[in-house]
């Protein structure tokens, strides 16, 4: 499972940073160029940047901590599953995940555009995002050793 | 021309421009979040670092480093798959300005060039040297470094010995025992390992040694070839400068497996598929093969082969199966796992030279080559082995990854590789 995302720094807005207090978050890799922020999901509170309906938001990832009764205890969801319609009675709807760099089993992959996610209601209403997963092709259950993978937009990997 | 050693008489002398960590700069010019940041560029099947920049090579990672290693010296790094058809595009860019600034290149391998150094009225080999330099990182976005001296192999470790973002001449003889004196000699191209080894016994451990030693001496230990660098490296050249690349004697296509594997049904796809890639080559420099070597190597160190001579040159499918077919037969060692499998054309004759054989009845012939036909045809109109053998089938991830379908090696023209 891809287990964090990280995003620019350039491409989030202040005001989004100062809301969710994501300077917290900030990294810097290597000895320069633009830093990141970083979402991962064993955070204690796990985040994650969605687009929905042209605004960017900062939203719960997943239910692992189990703040909701009745969403899967997970973080990931299978297209197959989005497609066949499993998610549709709790009023799921796709989301785009903006993301510079994924994160699987200590890999860090350059990803161009974003993953594909969708955002559902807890019992409170509260948003919470799903990262939406696909069998990993060949090359990148070899760079990560992992069977699945994000499903990234309009990106080959 | 090149004997003068005084860089304000001599008007000509040998460049060498290589671009520093080519895939990764390559990578950068077209997203900049990677400036500044340790990048490694995959290769094959995202097993192993092909590239990196000069951030992860400060932590210790190697080029051809499995990427697990290199995750663990650097675990800040940053891994992107392969893209030849765009390090394909950055170099041609790269050729074409080294061609705007001299009137005699080489293109040596994806980011190296050979070139003719000429000097004008009022200029200098070092300001030339700067100016393409400049010129290519404004042009093609990629940073590189340029050395200019008397020889190609001295252009060469002038340049190595500038990196990153370089530009040197070196031109005179002070200068010129200045670079060669603190660098190992095996920083020469053509001297490594056991050549390395057989200098030593000798004293000789830089190039300035090399440079100094008795030349009968060097010619005994290196042979005729060991020799050729010795007058090099004292400012003699004996490497021209190849415009084209001289006719090759073999060919070969094939490699990684991709996994390793002991299915032989997965060896047999692999068998096609570089049998089809091989033949590809072999027509677009219009040649036939005369002979077909199949090399299988194992994980266990151990290489299988198999070699068969055709009774004529081809360079059709259903005639090189045939002859591909037990060689990979010989070369297959049941039970162990392969890991990679070349297959090299050798004794290459002119295409249309070779007589047709007996065996080779009209109906059969024309069959084939209506395949082969057919086959170009549907693959130059919709895309590389949209139309391919149906025993690649059980290659199915190899042929999804559109990255596979165009590899450093289909990069024509170039003398290296």
């Amino acid at each position: 499972m891809c287990t964090a995302i990280s995003l620019a720094w350039s491409e989030l807005p202040t005001e989004l940073i100062g809301r969710h207090r994501l300077e917290r978050r900030r990294h810097d890799r290597g000895e320069g160029g633009e830093p990141e922020v970083r979402f991962l999901y064993r955070d204690h509170r796990p985040r994650l940047p969605v687009w929905r309906d042209g605004r960017l938001q900062v939203v719960r990832w997943g239910n692992g901590d189990r703040s909701s009764r009745f969403l899967p205890r997970t973080g990931w969801t299978w297209k197959e599953s989005v497609d066949a319609g499993v998610w549709r009675h709790v009023g799921a709807v796709r989301v785009d995940i903006p993301a510079t760099l994924g994160y699987e089993r200590g890999v860090w992959f350059r990803i161009r555009q974003g993953i594909r996610g969708i955002l559902v209601p807890d019992e409170e209403g509260v948003a919470v995002a799903y990262m939406v997963c696909v069998p990993a092709t060949h090359y990148y259950r070899v760079m990560t050793k992992s069977t699945h993978m994000p499903l990234l937009i309009d990106q080959d990997l | 021309m090149f004997s003068y050693m005084n860089p304000g008489v001599a008007t000509m002398a040998v460049g060498h421009l290589d671009a520093d960590c080519f895939y990764v700069s390559a990578e950068r010019v077209r997203d900049r979040f990677l400036e500044g940041k340790p990048v490694g560029v995959l290769g094959n099947q995202g097993a192993c670092v092909i590239a990196k920049s000069y951030e992860m090579k400060r932590e210790g990672v190697k080029t051809g480093e499995p990427i697990w290693d290199a995750m663990a010296k650097c675990p800040d790094g940053i891994y992107v798959k392969r893209d030849f058809r765009w390090y394909h595009a950055l170099s041609l860019m790269m050729l074409e300005a080294v061609r705007e600034a001299s009137r005699r290149v080489e293109y040596y391998s994806i980011d190296e060039f050979y070139f003719r150094a000429e000097r004008g009225r009022g200029e200098t080999f070092a300001g030339l040297a700067r100016g393409l330099r400049d010129r290519i990182r404004d042009r093609v976005g990629v940073p590189a470094t340029v050395g200019i001296a008397r020889t190609r192999t001295l252009a060469k470790l002038a340049a190595d010995a500038s990196k990153p973002a370089g530009a040197r001449a070196v031109l005179t003889a002070a200068d010129e025992e200045e670079l060669l004196d603190g660098l190992p000699v095996t920083e020469i191209a053509g001297i490594a390992g056991r050549r390395a080894a057989r200098l030593a016994a000798w004293g000789i451990t830089t190039c300035l040694h090399l440079a100094r030693a008795d030349r009968a001496l060097v010619r005994r230990l290196l042979t005729a070839s060991g020799e050729a660098l010795w007058w090099e490296i004292n400012g003699t050249p004996v490497q021209p400068i190849h415009e084209r690349r001289p006719a090759h004697k073999t060919l070969s296509r094939g490699g990684s497996l991709g996994g390793a594997t002991t299915d032989p049904r997965i060896l047999y796809a692999w068998l096609v598929r570089n049998l089809e890639r091989l033949i590809e080559e072999l027509r677009y420099h219009r040649v036939a093969a005369g002979r077909l070597t199949v090399l299988v190597a194992y994980k266990n160190d151990r290489t299988g082969q198999g070699r068969a001579t055709l009774a004529v040159p081809a360079d059709r499918f259903d005639l090189l199966l045939d002859v591909a077919r037990p060689c990979l037969r010989r070369a297959w060692a049941e039970g162990e796992t392969a890991t990679h499998m070349p297959l090299i054309a050798e004794d290459l004759a002119p295409r249309g030279q070779a007589s047709l054989p007996f065996f080779d009845p009209p109906g059969r012939r024309g069959l084939a080559e209506a395949v082969d036909r057919l086959k170009e045809e549907v693959n130059g109109r919709i895309g590389r082995f949209a139309l391919r053998s149906g025993a690649t089938l059980y290659l199915p991830a190899i042929y999804r990854d559109s990255a596979n379908d165009f590899d450093i090696c289909d990069i024509r023209g170039k003398v290296c590789f």
